[in-house]
Order: C-alpha cells, then sequence, then structure tokens
C-alpha cells in the first residue's frame, strides 16, 4: 500500500517538480509578444499640436515606438536615453512615442522638463495600446523596415539594449 | 445567453446605423483599427447585437478575459483603465456583428493566451482540463483501496480455522486425553 502511495505522490509531484525547474531558465521580467514577427498594428494617431500621424508614413524606415506616460516612473530614467539614441540615429530610425493614459497638458510639461526625442501621440481609450497588448507603461516595439515588430522591451529601455537592437536592424 | 439577432434589411440597416455611431469606425484610427480587426479575425460572423443583448453579450465575453494588469481578476470585474478599455472595444465589436470567439480571438492577437481566463482546451492545455478530474478518479481509487484493507473479516473467512487454531487443537486434544472424561485431574481421589 505505501508504495502505491508513493508511486502515486510521485506521480503527481513529477510533472510539478519539471514544470518548476523549466521555469528557472525563463527570466520572469520578460513578458514575451505573441506579435514578434507579426505585422505590427497600423495606427493614425494625433500628436500634441493635433496633427495626424500614422505608422504608415515611416514605412522603409525602423522604427522605435514606445508606449510611456509623465506618471511612469521609469518612462523619466528611459527618456534621456531614448533622446540620446533619437539625435544620434536621426534620419535613419523613428522615434515615435504613444502617450498611455495621461493628458496633453502633463506631456507637454513632461517634455518641457526633460526633453523630447520624438512626436507624442494621444491614444484614445488606449486603443493602440491594446492593438499592440500593452501591460503597462514603459513598454517599447522595434518595428523592422518592412514594417514586422522584431523586437519589445518591457521596462525602462536601457543604453545597451538599445544599441543592440538598432544595430540588429540597421 | 439572450442574443437579439436581426435578419434581413433590418439587421443591415442597424449595423450600419452602428457603424455610423460608433467612434471606433468614425475617426480615422477607427478606421486603421478596422482593418486590422478584419486582417485579424475576418469579417463578422454573427449577429448585430443591441440593447439588453448586447449588453448581456459584452457581460459575458469580458467574463472570459483576464484583465492584463490585475491579479486574478476578468476584464468584467476590474476597474482599471485598460480593463474598461477592453470591455469598450469588445461591446463595439459585438455591436458591429463579431461572434464572441472573434472577440477572444482578436484580443489573444495582442495579448497571447494569457487574456483567455479559461485556456483552449487543446494541446498541452488539456493537461489543465484533465488532471483535476483524473486527479480525483486516483484519489477515490486509492481511497478505496484503503477502506477495502480495513474492512472487518466476513463470517466465512473467520470459519476458516487458522495456523494458530489447529495447533491449539492439538494442545487442546492432549489436554482432554490425559485429563480424561470424568473431567479434572482430582476426578480419580487426591494423592496425600
Amino acid at each position: 500500500m505505501n508504495r502505491v502511495v508513493l508511486a502515486v505522490g510521485a506521480l503527481v509531484a513529477a510533472p510539478l517538480l519539471i514544470f518548476l525547474a523549466l521555469s528557472f531558465r525563463s527570466n520572469p521580467n520578460v513578458i514575451e509578444s505573441p506579435l514578434l514577427g507579426t505585422a505590427a498594428p497600423a495606427f493614425e494617431l494625433l500628436d500634441l499640436d493635433s496633427g495626424s500621424r500614422r505608422l504608415g508614413d515611416l514605412k522603409g524606415k525602423p522604427v522605435v515606438l514606445n508606449f510611456w506616460a509623465s506618471w511612469c516612473v521609469p518612462c523619466v530614467a528611459e527618456n534621456a536615453v531614448l533622446a540620446d539614441a533619437a539625435r544620434r540615429y536621426a534620419g535613419q530610425v523613428g522615434f515615435v512615442g504613444i502617450v498611455y493614459q495621461d493628458d496633453p497638458v502633463r506631456i507637454r510639461m513632461f517634455q518641457a522638463q526633460l526633453g523630447e526625442w520624438g512626436p507624442a501621440l494621444m491614444d484614445p481609450a488606449g486603443r493602440t495600446a491594446i492593438a499592440y497588448g500593452v501591460y503597462g507603461v514603459p513598454e517599447t516595439f522595434f518595428i523592422d523596415r518592412n514594417g514586422t515588430i522584431v523586437h519589445k522591451i518591457t521596462g525602462a529601455v536601457d543604453r545597451a539594449s538599445l544599441e543592440r537592437v538598432l544595430r540588429d536592424m540597421l | 445567453m439572450l442574443f437579439a439577432k436581426t435578419t434581413g434589411a433590418v439587421g443591415a440597416a442597424l449595423a450600419a446605423l452602428v457603424v455610423a455611431l460608433i467612434p471606433m469606425a468614425a475617426s480615422a484610427s477607427g478606421s486603421q483599427a478596422s482593418a486590422d480587426l478584419e486582417r485579424i479575425v475576418g469579417p463578422p460572423a454573427g449577429h448585430v447585437l443591441v440593447g439588453r443583448g448586447l449588453e448581456e453579450a459584452t457581460e459575458a465575453v469580458a467574463s472570459l478575459m483576464r484583465c492584463p494588469v490585475c491579479q486574478g481578476l476578468s476584464v468584467a470585474t476590474s476597474d482599471t483603465e485598460l480593463a474598461r478599455s477592453i470591455r469598450v472595444q469588445a461591446q463595439e465589436m459585438l455591436q458591429l456583428g463579431y461572434t464572441q470567439d472573434q472577440v477572444l480571438d482578436y484580443f489573444e492577437y495582442s495579448y497571447g493566451e494569457f487574456i483567455r481566463l479559461a485556456p483552449k482546451p487543446e494541446g498541452f492545455n488539456l493537461v489543465v482540463w484533465i488532471a483535476p478530474g483524473l486527479a480525483l478518479l486516483i484519489g477515490i481509487g486509492l481511497v478505496t483501496l484503503r477502506l477495502r484493507g480495513q474492512r472487518p473479516p466476513t463470517p466465512v473467512e473467520a470459519s476458516v480455522p487458522s495456523p494458530e487454531d489447529s495447533e491449539l487443537d492439538t494442545y487442546l486434544s492432549q489436554v482432554r486425553r490425559e485429563v480424561g472424561p470424568s473431567g479434572g485431574p482430582g476426578a480419580g481421589g487426591a494423592e496425600s
């Protein structure tokens, strides 16, 4: 009887242990996007000056698409990194920011204090964020020349990661 | 689930009205979103829903989706801005005649299967559906085995003499022979 109980216990515990062991192999901070390798969802949004901007306008050029908000602390940290990259890759890479659950006044104040690295597009009801499967901010999507999402960074973008991805895209 | 089904010309007219009214289809970004909708889940495959039927269908589909920024809450029960946006968008899709499956497929496209509170019963997911039943059966089997082991002996089993009983019988017969038919050792007079 004891052997039967042990065998059944092992049968139940083994898959759980294997599952746990496999989980250690992945980074819990990385949220994989099912959109990697697929066409970037198209959008047409208004910037802070009510100018219409479309993703299609940047066709043929790699795009760094960053979802951010003025209330987001990591967004403050990554703003300088994005501003620096936008300056160095000007003309080669398109840098676009999509505002997540925020209002234009605060965005203008944020940009006035910390600098501006690209258009900040308003996203009514978060439709574009939902289309990109955004969980929170900041999240950055990298779109290649063909309009395919090739990489995603969850959380603040650091200089080294940004450089590596951009070099791969160019 | 109560769906307000419409057919023929009435349905077409309602669909046109809904498309004209909802902001998603009316705005510039909405037309892009509509194009993406078609690309991802195809044309609407259901009936245009309105009124109470629409509310119930929205509630039903929202209760099947996980709020992406919550801990264990559905889109229906969460009050976060993201959950509210997903609810609104789901309702707009249902208004346009998309089915519940199409709505779920659309959000799954961008959020992955994580968005589904109940994973699809296919592939590895089958473990989730089968394991609880299997575990229950194994549990019942173990309990049954254990109970059988503790069952009191039946009368038939009790009447079968054990080896110990046979040995005792041998000694008992020997004692009876030595003592004799009259009873105890003192039956034939006491020695002095």
